[in-house]
């Protein structure tokens, strides 16, 4: 769970690579810059997951990154371009970290699909409905926030009988 | 005309193989103190722990020393004999010179000859005092067990225990074991302990055809039915060179390392026995173990690790904690067993609960790390695949009870698998966790037929079909000659 | 209609009562065929159909078990009768969570075992409310000392500790539990401020020991829906073992009618295969085990000319006074970590509260505090804020640590209005849906008005809550029982002191049904006993006959 450099490729999710229903070209509809340019010839996975490290400030798992890219792509006609612009707010602050620029963002569309991001990696899902789609279980960060202490449910965190140990402070949370 | 059975198989039957309780003293104190009869009582019952007869001798949650174990050896099923003081069925009326015999060189008090499944090879080596003590411990500290232990039926011609004559003037070596005055004490100690009662070649020395321990390739490692005690010699890359000397002693006392645990035969050894050694014994064995020739690839001819080995490579070395949840999770239990992630979807559902998503089990070791973990490192997939058939089920002092379910057929199998679907697992495992090649591909490849083998009790012998066709041949020669003969003399007259 | 099998024993339903039942049977030498209408399935499957839920349905306990379309069983509601399996009528919903599964419903429980009480046994004659069980507790004893060896159920040793409380007539199989630093402080708590002992539970779980060949409890926390590694009994831990005894059972097998023939005795069950053919199964005697939706459903569906008011049912109470243990669980925000999450979701409980003179007047109630690692309960909450960044993981961490769900379960009245009959609306089988009218009755909300709600309320103070959200309605417990209930007459009680059928000797109907009071504990433990008290009346008389 802590470590996880090796994950495959998701063949089955078609749809990111070459998918008829992706965007085959990017443009945005700010300044071309020349960072954008760059920006804008990568796979749209490779992109989304730069703005999920911007959102999200922690080890982030590609293979996951690809499930939540691909959900956001069938919901949004412009993801690429939203992705642009986040991003582009995130580099004219030269920000690393998301409480840099996250203000920045605009309220409507592009603060709701940040939100959504940062909801999607937390909670492992869409959304909180019963009928929301699953991208990861082991790898949602909510279970990242107290895993010295509390474990992912059907992931114990010791041989038998071994949770009478001390509990871990409140704060600060592990770091991962 | 040789046949045995030399290699102490047992399949691990379902249920837990919890540890007889011995008579009177399990945990006796060490032996050493001579004279008084109480004293000769508890060294007896010591040795008969650091001997391990119990676990043979002894059915899971039956009478200590009743026999009835059902051992299956490559030959055929052997029944453990009841040698409790019972004058009807046990051994009440053997002679110390009788029980002496049986020990040391395989007879019955009848004069017929035991199996090597009885490891009297081991046993030859026990001093007269320790003998004795064992008759003493035997005779009176045992509760005489009426009930008759089921005989023994080999197919022919392995019934024909006389043959075991032959095989006896071949390689049983009954000399008694001098110590060695350019050793210590300690070492000796060791040496009497690994040779004679701990039996440790028993298991981990190779054999050969005819299933005699290999002359100079001590405790270079050997199948033992369905799991492989491996090459516990100093050699750095194919043996436990990488091991301290604590690390050795607390595997012997607990079963139980970050990078090693015990199961199968050895777990039955350690709860049953070796748990309940002296430290000094059990440091003593190390030292013993830790002095004999390397053998592997890290050795010269004189069985010495070279000086130049700069190895850091051997079985408890490979892999590294990894996992592929994203090729599965969120598909549905169904798509996930299709394609290239069947092997990470079976590890999931069935193994990741204990053992970790990304197969470093728990901080506390308890469910130890697959990655860096002997089991999977090994160039033989026996003990992996053992491992997820049979479980692992150990129980000492220190460790409390350790228990992995079976996924075999057995009534308490966490989920029954099949051979394919063990095979994608052990692949996934070995992928994951075992040793790779410069394209990080596993290098050890297990298929449905490997998994089928392990599940049958381990691979079997030829010899007793062999044996057959060999005495067929045999007889068949004598018949033309004497035929020839005949008619020769017939010609003549 | 084919004949596809037949034993001396016909045992509908392989839930805990079933299994229970045909290996007393199967150990007496008496044969077994077992009926099941859902499927079987491998732990493996289970828990990653759990693992593969999204985070706001993990809470569900039977989301983990789609339903097969030939056995439905409750699901989430949709509040859409059509696509609703419970048809829920009245004041309160009855809505339930058990699964048509072989293995049955301890697939999911937490594995609470709480005894009744000798008070429990006897509401009218001490209280003068509800209904006397036909037998005493001494009666019940031995039987659940079976039970929870059979279970292997793990609790105190210590005198001071044990529920009932008063000395046990053999020592549990295991001992109980360790409790988590957060349990420990809400026992500290519950005793200082208010009294209470907070006593650990027995639980149907390894306690430091693979009891029955099965793995050690190491604190998963996912009971419900499923032990990934059946440290937790659940009745499909049994299921080999009785084939390799000798049962046979049938999966996917529905049974929709009891045949009765001459002397009003069972001479056969129906039961439908997924391909919608019928099959016909003779036996000598007949267990209905398929606790008390689903048992009375198939009683009142047999009706034939002999019984129209439906099989075993000349008292009229098959489907009457439905009981369940109405719930009220207040979730509060302290201003310190409880950390919930470590252990079984179920590990201790306040049962005193339960027992007193009150019971004249109103329902008692056991106080837990739930046990489920909060995270899939806060982090939407948590989301919601706003927050991003390291405010929002400090914000999930703070919420994960320090909300608590404590649960009032109070005890219900029988009520012969609260009643399931058989709906209009058709299964896919095309059965009749079961349809629960449902109301929990004054004695229960006077309970929470006056009782159970203000000492919630004082341990939630006690415990230092910044907020306390309280429910405006009862949830249920999901303790099905009630509708098949027993007594000594048969005027008024569907079943006899061994749980057989006034109506047809033959017929043995053990389970949550028989029950005649709820107390406040769950009730499988319970079922259990009287499945142990069936089994050996049902060897005697297949012995006998």
């Amino acid at each position: 769970m802590q470590n996880s450099n090796k994950t495959p490729g998701v063949s089955r999710r078609q749809l990111l690579i070459g998918g008829a229903s992706l965007l085959g070209s990017f443009t945005f509809a700010g300044p071309t810059l020349a960072w954008a340019k760059d920006f804008e010839d990568t796979p749209l996975h490779q992109r989304f997951m730069r703005l999920s490290q911007l959102l999200v400030n922690h080890r982030l798992n590609e293979g996951v990154g690809l499930r939540i890219a691909a959900f956001a792509a069938q919901k949004h006609a412009d993801l690429s371009g939203m992705i642009g612009q986040i991003v582009e707010i995130a580099e004219q602050r030269d920000a690393t970290e998301v409480e840099q620029f996250f203000d920045a963002i605009p309220e409507g569309e592009l603060r709701d699909l940040a939100y959504w991001v940062i909801a999607a990696w937390y909670s492992g899902a869409s959304s909180a409905a019963a009928d929301a789609e699953p991208f990861t279980y082991e790898h949602a960060l909510t279970y990242q926030t107290t895993l010295d202490i509390v474990p992912i449910p059907s992931f114990g965190l010791s041989g038998p009988n071994g949770w009478s140990r001390p509990p871990a402070p409140l704060m600060p949370v592990p770091r991962f | 005309m040789s046949m045995s059975i030399r290699t102490l198989t047992r399949v691990l039957a379902a249920t837990a193989c919890l540890a007889a309780p011995l008579p009177l003293f399990a945990s006796a104190p060490a032996p050493g103190d001579a004279g008084t009869p109480d004293s000769t009582l508890a060294r007896g019952a010591y040795l008969a722990t650091a001997s391990d007869c119990t676990a043979c001798h002894t059915v899971p949650g039956g009478q200590p020393m009743a026999g009835g174990l059902k051992i299956e050896s490559p030959v055929g099923e052997i029944f453990s004999t009841n040698i409790t003081p019972s004058t009807s069925a046990g051994i009440g009326d053997y002679s110390e010179a009788e029980f002496s015999e049986a020990l040391r060189h395989g007879i019955r008090a009848d004069g017929a000859n035991l199996y090597p499944a009885m490891p009297y090879t081991a046993y030859t080596h026990l001093s007269d005092a320790d003998i004795h003590a064992l008759y003493v411990y035997f005779m009176q500290g045992v509760e005489p067990v009426d009930e008759p232990a089921p005989e023994t039926q080999l197919p022919f011609p392995m019934n024909l225990r006389f043959a075991m004559k032959a095989w006896n003037l071949l390689f049983l070596d009954d000399t008694q074991i001098e110590d060695d005055p350019r050793r210590s004490a300690e070492w000796n100690r060791g040496r009497y302990l690994a040779e004679g009662p701990a039996h440790c070649g028993t298991c981990h020395t190779p054999r050969g055809f005819l299933m005699q321990e290999k002359d100079g390739e001590a405790m270079a490692g050997a199948q033992v039915g369905p799991w492989y005690a491996p090459n516990i010699t100093p050699d750095l890359a194919d043996g436990i060179g990488s091991w301290s000397h604590y690390e050795l002693f607390t595997y012997l006392k607990t079963g139980k390392l970050d990078q090693a645990q015990a199961a199968g035969s050895m777990a039955e050894a350690i709860s049953h026995s070796f748990q309940h050694l002296s430290d000094a014994d059990l440091r003593a064995i190390a030292i013993y173990i830790e002095s004999l020739p390397a053998i592997g690839s890290t050795a010269n001819a004189d069985g010495k690790v070279e000086a130049s080995a700069a190895h850091d490579q051997n079985r408890f070395s490979h892999g590294e904690a990894s996992e592929a949840l994203a090729s599965f999770r969120g598909d549905g239990y169904a798509e996930g067993l299709k394609g290239d992630s069947r092997g990470a979807q079976i590890y999931s559902a069935n193994c990741a609960s204990c053992h970790q998503p990304d197969g470093s089990g728990t901080a506390d070791g308890y469910y130890p790390r697959l990655y860096e973990n002997g089991v999977l490192g090994d160039d033989n997939a026996s003990n992996l695949l053992a491992t997820i058939l049979y479980g692992v089920d150990r129980e000492t002092e220190a460790g409390g009870h350790v228990f992995m379910p079976p996924f075999g057929e057995q009534s308490n199998a966490f989920n029954s698998l099949e051979n394919d679907e063990i095979a994608a697992l052990a692949n996934y495992l070995l992928g994951h966790f075992g040793e790779t090649d410069e394209a990080g591909k596993a290098v050890l490849e297990v298929t449905p037929e490997d998994v089928q083998v392990i599940r049958d009790g381990g691979p079997g012998s030829p010899l007793v079909m062999l044996a057959r066709i060999g005495m067929g041949v045999g007889a068949l020669v004598v018949v033309l000659l004497v035929g020839y003969w005949l008619i020769r003399r017939r010609r003549r007259f | 209609m084919t004949q596809t099998a037949s034993a001396e024993v016909v045992i509908v339903g392989t839930g805990v009562v079933g299994v229970v039942v045909a290996e007393q049977l199967l150990d007496a030498g008496i044969s077994v065929v077992m009926l099941e209408a859902g499927p079987r399935v491998t732990r493996a499957e289970i828990v990653e159909n759990f693992r593969n839920l999204p985070l706001g349905i993990k809470g569900s306990a039977s989301s983990s078990y789609p339903p097969k379309p030939w056995a439905p069983h409750p699901m989430p509601r949709t509040g859409n009768p059509d696509e609703d399996y419970l048809q829920l009528d009245g004041p309160d919903a009855y809505a339930q969570t058990y699964i048509r599964y072989a293995g049955g419903s301890t697939w999911h429980w937490a594995g609470t075992c709480w005894r009744l009480t000798p008070d429990d046994m006897r509401l009218n004659s001490r209280y003068g409310v509800g209904r006397d069980w036909a037998f005493d507790y001494e009666t019940l004893d031995p039987y659940y000392n079976l039970a929870e060896y059979k279970l292997g159920i793990c609790g105190p040793a210590d005198p001071a500790l044990q529920w009932p409380p008063r000395p046990r007539s053999k020592p549990y199989p295991m001992p109980h539990l360790p409790f988590s630093p957060g349990e420990e402080k809400f026992t500290r708590v519950v005793k200082d401020a208010l009294g209470y002992t907070n006593l650990p539970v027995a639980q149907a779980r390894n306690s430091g020991t693979p009891y029955d060949e099965r793995p050690a409890c190491c604190g998963n926390n996912n009971c419900v829906p499923v032990c990934p590694i059946g440290a937790k009994y659940d009745a499909a831990t049994s299921l080999k073992r009785l084939e390799e005894k000798g049962a046979t059972i049938l999966s996917n097998a529905v049974v929709h009618r009891i045949e009765t023939g001459e002397g009003n005795r069972i001479e056969a069950v129906h039961y439908y295969d997924p391909e919608r053919q019928s099959h016909r199964v003779t036996g000598k005697h007949f267990v209905i085990a398929c606790n008390a939706i689903e048992t009375p459903k198939l009683l009142l569906m047999s009706a034939d000319s002999r019984n129209p008011n439906g099989l075993a049912n000349s008292s009229d109470q098959v489907g009457r006074n439905m009981m369940d243990h109405p719930q009220m669980g207040l979730t509060l925000t302290l201003d310190e970590p409880y950390w919930l999450g470590q252990g079984p979701v179920v590990n201790s409980g306040i049962m005193e509260t339960s027992q007193g003179d009150f019971r004249a007047e109103h329902a008692g109630a056991y106080f837990r505090m739930n046990n489920f690692a909060r995270n899939r309960y806060e982090t939407f909450n948590a989301l919601k804020t706003g927050k991003v960044g390291r405010a929002l993981d400090e914000e999930i961490r703070r919420r994960t640590a320090c909300t608590v769900n404590v649960v009032a379960a109070h005890e219900i009245l029988p009520d012969p209005n609260n009643r399931l009959t058989l709906s209009s609306r058709k299964d896919w089988l095309g059965l009749p849906k079961p349809h629960v009218y449902y109301d929990v009755g004054d004695y229960t909300r006077r309970s929470a008005d006056v009782y159970s709600m203000p000492i919630a309320r004082r341990i939630a103070e006690a415990m230092g809550a910044i907020d306390v959200k309280e429910p405006t309605q009862f949830a249920q417990s999901k303790h099905l029982m009630g509708s098949t209930i027993m007594g000594n007459d048969p005027a008024n009680s569907v079943v006899d002191t061994d749980c057989r059928a006034y109506d047809h000797d033959n017929l043995f109907l053990p389970g949550g049904g028989a029950m005649a009071s709820t107390a406040c504990g769950n009730s499988t433990i319970t079922m259990v006993a009287l499945a142990f008290k069936a089994a050996e009346a049902l060897v005697s008389q297949a012995k006998g006959a």
